[in-house]
């Protein structure tokens, strides 16, 4: 296992900037998630990393090793494809052992190895069928048992779940996270699946037109997003959006007065559905546009501050459409962005708040 | 559904057709298996299997001449196959996988090689295999590897057109996957594209086997004792004393064999390898 080191990676193609100047570094063991929309260069990252990407610029160590200009057979990554990969005319056993097979590892040992890594994804019935006579479940084990007959240094997942339906996708998701503990790889996975993210991740890179938005622990990207894109990224509702204006510390929009807030001039308030409390005296004046009922709650889409926001409300309540509705929302989540950069704009340090008052 | 008319037109339809293209076949064949005197005798001999004799075959076979322009023929056309596969997938395969300057360009050139009529050719390269290309005594012309090196060089630009299209049909992730498990180059291609392209580049062996086999035109002016094929071989059997048409028409037939034996064998093949890539890739 090894650790990742990004210096000022760079890739263009043409005129066409894939990757601005990224820096990242992933520790030994870490499982970590590149997360963007589709075209944000996530995947282009993690083609650098296997090899099969060169960079236009910029440095790539495996530990302290520099291994930017090395050739991927030398790499010693393993790598899981969105559609699995997987060699067509080769049994399971044969896909399995590949890797083995080219490096000229001893054709016992390898055999041995071979049933070592089925066993571990649960395979061992279907070794001599070809991936043809396979489900996509089953395909995409084979997959990981490719990259787990080895001893990588790094294992590459490139959206190795999109393939599959809803329900093997949550399952697969528990296998490759539980698989990724116990042998203590060093993991990147490549998604545009924020619940993925979120549910495997150490830690979330989160990517946008080529430059990294921001590298964080699931729940500090989620709590404490440092711009708009991502708060409007991660989160299912995303985050609630209202723009308005902030004077002598109170933010002000149409029907909204929320006191608090850090700067001064045109701001966004923003703020997750789950954190409303309706309240007859709620700092917060709209009303109801829509209700979305989904079993575990009842979700109101609400016209408030010239915006539409979403509330998650009791499961059994259903307000008239069309009623006015008022709300509050903790002092401590509502967030505050610079409407012109995105950039999140902070209240000051509570030591810092004690000197300017 | 098909009504009953239209099947029988159908089946019509391919009656004339099977008719023009195998009566000449079966005409040849009775020439082959007929004395010299019934072939004039009477016209209506098309229908008459009665009499027929293998000893055109029998002297064929035991002739010399004919033994050694099958045996070139043989070994031609083979080494041909062999050699234009060989080269035309590694061509291939570079030009599917790697980034080039001006890719479209080196494909089209290549294949305009092929346009050009090959008469055009032939006075040049004549000149060129009996003045240019030697070595003290020995020269290009009349030499097995002079006519093996030229069909190379006309079978060349269609087997790399075929593979390509063949090649294109593999997802590229696959040589990915190849590489990042440790494979070379070599070992890609051998594990991964051979296997994988292995109905194609067999559909190019021996569409490129049939067209070394059947050509004429070099074989006859490059070519005079040594190396010549059995296709102008043929042309021996015409001589100053009148025509020999039973052993010529022996000696067709034992030419046509291979080659129809072959497609026969593999047209299914042929027309999957054909449309290999055109499906799914």
């Amino acid at each position: 296992m090894s650790s990742v080191t990004l210096q000022s990676v760079r890739k263009t193609w043409g005129s066409f900037e894939a990757l601005k100047s990224l820096d990242l570094h992933i520790p030994d063991g870490e499982f970590l998630v590149l997360l963007g929309p589709s075209g944000c260069g996530k995947s282009t990252t993690m083609r650098i990393i296997a090899g099969l990407e060169e960079v236009s610029s910029g440095t790539l160590l495996f530990d302290k090793e520099d291994v930017t200009r090395v050739h991927p057979r030398r790499r010693n990554v393993a790598m899981v494809f969105q559609n699995y990969a997987l060699y067509p005319h080769m049994t399971v056993a044969e896909n399995i052992g590949y890797p083995l097979k080219v490096t000229g590892v001893d054709k016992a040992k390898a055999r041995e190895q071979v049933l070592d890594a089925a066993r571990k994804v649960d395979l061992t019935d279907y070794l001599q069928r070809l991936p043809k006579d396979l489900s996509g479940g089953q395909r995409q084990r084979v997959a990981l048992a490719r990259a787990l007959v080895r001893d990588p240094r790094v294992f590459l997942l490139d959206e190795p779940l999109s393939n599959l339906d809803a329900k093997l996708r949550v399952a697969m998701r528990a296998e490759i996270k539980h698989l990724q503990r116990s042998i203590g790889v060093t993991m990147i996975y490549v998604t545009h699946d924020q619940i993925e993210a979120m549910t495997l991740a150490d830690r979330i890179v989160l990517m946008n037109k080529g430059q990294i938005q921001q590298v964080g622990t699931p729940d500090e990207i989620y709590d404490d997003p440092a711009n708009l894109f991502v708060a409007g990224f991660i989160g299912s509702p995303p985050m609630n959006f209202i723009t308005g204006e902030v004077a002598d510390g109170v933010f002000r929009a149409p029907g909204v007065i929320v006191p608090g807030a850090p700067g001064r001039g045109p701001a966004t308030l923003g703020f997750r559905a789950e954190d409303v409390t309706l309240s007859p005296s709620g700092a917060f004046q709209g009303t109801v546009f829509e209700v979305e009922p989904t079993g575990e709650a009842t979700y109101l889409v609400v016209e408030v501050g010239g915006a539409r926001a979403m509330l998650r409300t009791d499961k059994k309540h259903r307000p008239a459409l069309g009623s006015p509705v008022a709300f509050d929302v903790p002092a401590s989540q509502c967030l505050f962005f610079n409407p012109s950069d995105g950039l999140r704009i902070r209240r000051p340090a509570p030591h810092l708040q004690q000197v300017i008052a | 559904m098909t009504r009953p008319g239209q099947r029988w037109t159908t089946f019509a339809i391919w009656i004339l057709l099977s008719l023009l293209t195998l009566l000449p076949i079966w005409w040849m064949f009775l020439v082959s298996v007929k004395q010299r005197a019934d072939l004039f005798g009477k016209p209506s001999f098309l229908l008459d299997v009665s009499s027929m004799t293998w000893d055109n075959y029998a002297s064929v076979i035991t002739n010399p001449s004919f033994q050694k322009y099958m045996l070139n023929s043989l070994i031609v056309s083979t080494a041909n196959a062999a050699l234009v596969c060989a080269l035309g997938l590694l061509a291939a395969y570079a030009m599917s996988r790697y980034r080039m300057k001006g890719k479209d360009n080196i494909f089209f050139w290549v294949l305009t090689n092929r346009m050009a009529p090959p008469a055009a050719f032939l006075l040049p390269l004549y000149l060129l295999y009996t003045g240019v290309f030697q070595a003290g005594e020995w020269s290009l012309f009349d030499t097995r590897i002079g006519l093996i090196l030229l069909y190379c060089v006309l079978n060349l630009p269609f087997a790399f057109w075929l593979l390509q299209g063949i090649i294109d049909g593999i997802p590229a992730e696959l040589d990915e996957a190849a590489y990042v498990d440790g494979a070379s180059t070599w070992q890609v291609l051998r594990t991964i594209i051979i296997p994988l392209a292995g109905p194609g580049i067999a559909v190019t062996g021996i569409l490129t086997w049939v067209f070394a086999w059947n050509e004429y035109l070099f074989a006859s002016t490059l070519t005079s004792v040594n190396a010549r094929t059995i296709t102008t071989g043929l042309a021996e059997f015409v001589t100053v004393t009148g025509t020999n048409w039973g052993q010529m028409a022996a000696v067709a037939m034992l030419t046509l064999l291979p080659a129809a034996l072959v497609l026969a064998l593999v047209q299914k093949h042929i027309v999957a390898g054909l449309t290999f890539g055109a499906v799914k890739g």
